[in-house]
């Protein structure tokens, strides 16, 4: 909980993961996503598992899918790069979904990593995967769930890109 | 010790498992051995091993089989440490160790003695699985992949093997329609709706 007791952001998108019945997230740290990487591990709704390296998660998340539950990968945007090839010679080409949900390094806010940031969302337009950037952290409790509905129905994986305006307020 | 051999030998073992294969004659031996409707071919070298882990974590009732290669492994080599930290004692991850880059045209990788020599199963030991298995000969190779399908895993077995290709049949499934197979497989025998869908708005009846 956050100073004045209300929820802190990452508790808000924890609430959005749970929400979207999101069963499995793996994942690789960025310093702004360690509280809601502690909130996950220690949470007995879903199953965690650290990463090494992000396309690991890809292929992690795929075989999730594939016996019935729901992944999610959460990780920087310099793992989305890493994942490139597992996003498109698996997750694409076998059409299966899953959540990737991203640290945007190189946004407002962030003051490192200015060329991750310039090419985040080509990347991912080139591969076809759609991509929202929630504007606060109540914007993104509420937009996970439908993310995760619309990677379902459409058999692929949607990103939703974490800027500092959607992490600013950690617990208090 | 030749991969169809090893292959041959865990055709006549596996029954309701799930096979998970690299991309590579580990796909193509195993599509013309194994059932089909239990068996994913997997694209993304280096990826098989955590398809294997993801299904291993979401059925952790279910013997999960991956058939691995050494240069699929050492593109990957993070799922060692991986497995071993979620140690699923359903995943079965056999590396089949010829030496070379099979699939893109038999150049050798770092486990060839003439290069590093680079020790695939002490590798996996030193990333904490317990259970590991370095077999150069059938009846080994079969004792251990016994032994691996009982559980107690995560379990590695790395089989050294001769670097041959079976002349087996070409796959008839494309990607999309491996998946299907598989999760209606999955749905069928664990009794689970994997791919329940909602109906949308203009078709659902009123109330």
């Amino acid at each position: 909980m956050g100073e004045t007791g209300d929820p802190s952001d990452a508790e808000l998108i924890r609430d959005g993961i749970l929400a979207a019945g999101v069963t499995h997230v793996a994942s690789l740290p960025d310093i702004n996503l360690v509280e809601l990487i502690d909130l996950l591990e220690h949470d007995e709704r879903v199953v965690h598992v650290p990463l090494a390296r992000e396309e690991e998660g890809i292929g992690i998340a795929a075989g999730t899918f594939l016996g019935g539950g729901m992944p999610a990968v959460l990780m920087q945007n310099a793992g989305l790069l890493n994942a490139c090839n597992a996003l498109t010679t698996t997750a694409l080409q076998f059409e299966i979904p899953m959540l990737l949900l991203v640290w945007y390094a190189g946004h407002l806010g962030d003051t490192a990593f200015m060329r991750l940031g310039e090419v985040t969302e080509p990347v991912l337009r080139a591969l076809g995967i759609r991509s929202f950037v929630p504007a606060d952290a109540a914007a993104a409790r509420s937009l996970i769930p439908q993310a995760t509905t619309l990677s379902r129905q459409a058999m692929r994986p949607v990103a939703v890109l974490l800027t500092k305006a959607a992490l600013r307020r950690s617990a208090g | 010790m030749r991969r169809f051999d090893c292959l041959t030998a865990a055709a006549t073992l596996v029954t309701d498992q799930l096979v998970v294969t690299n991309n590579g004659g580990a796909s193509t031996e195993w599509a013309a051995l194994g059932p089909a409707d239990s068996h994913l071919q997997v694209k993304t070298l280096g990826l098989c091993s955590s398809i294997g882990l993801g299904l291993a974590l979401a059925l952790p009732r279910r013997t999960v089989v991956v058939f691995d290669g050494d240069g699929s492994l050492l593109m990957n080599l993070s799922t060692l440490a991986t497995i071993a930290g979620r140690r699923p004692p359903n995943l079965v991850h056999v590396v089949f160790d010829n030496g070379i880059y099979e699939a893109s045209g038999g150049t050798r990788t770092n486990t060839a003695e003439v290069r590093a020599g680079t020790d695939l199963a002490a590798m996996a030991r030193a990333a904490g699985i317990a259970a590991v298995h370095a077999v150069s000969e059938l009846a080994e190779f079969s004792d251990s992949f016994v032994g691996a399908l009982d559980g107690g895993g995560p379990t590695f077995i790395h089989a050294r093997v001769e670097p041959v290709r079976q002349k087996v049949p070409p796959v008839s499934v494309d990607e999309v329609e491996n998946k299907y197979r598989l999760i209606r497989y999955i749905e069928r025998t664990e009794g689970i709706s994997i791919l329940t869908r909602p109906i949308p708005a203009s078709q659902a009846g009123r109330s």
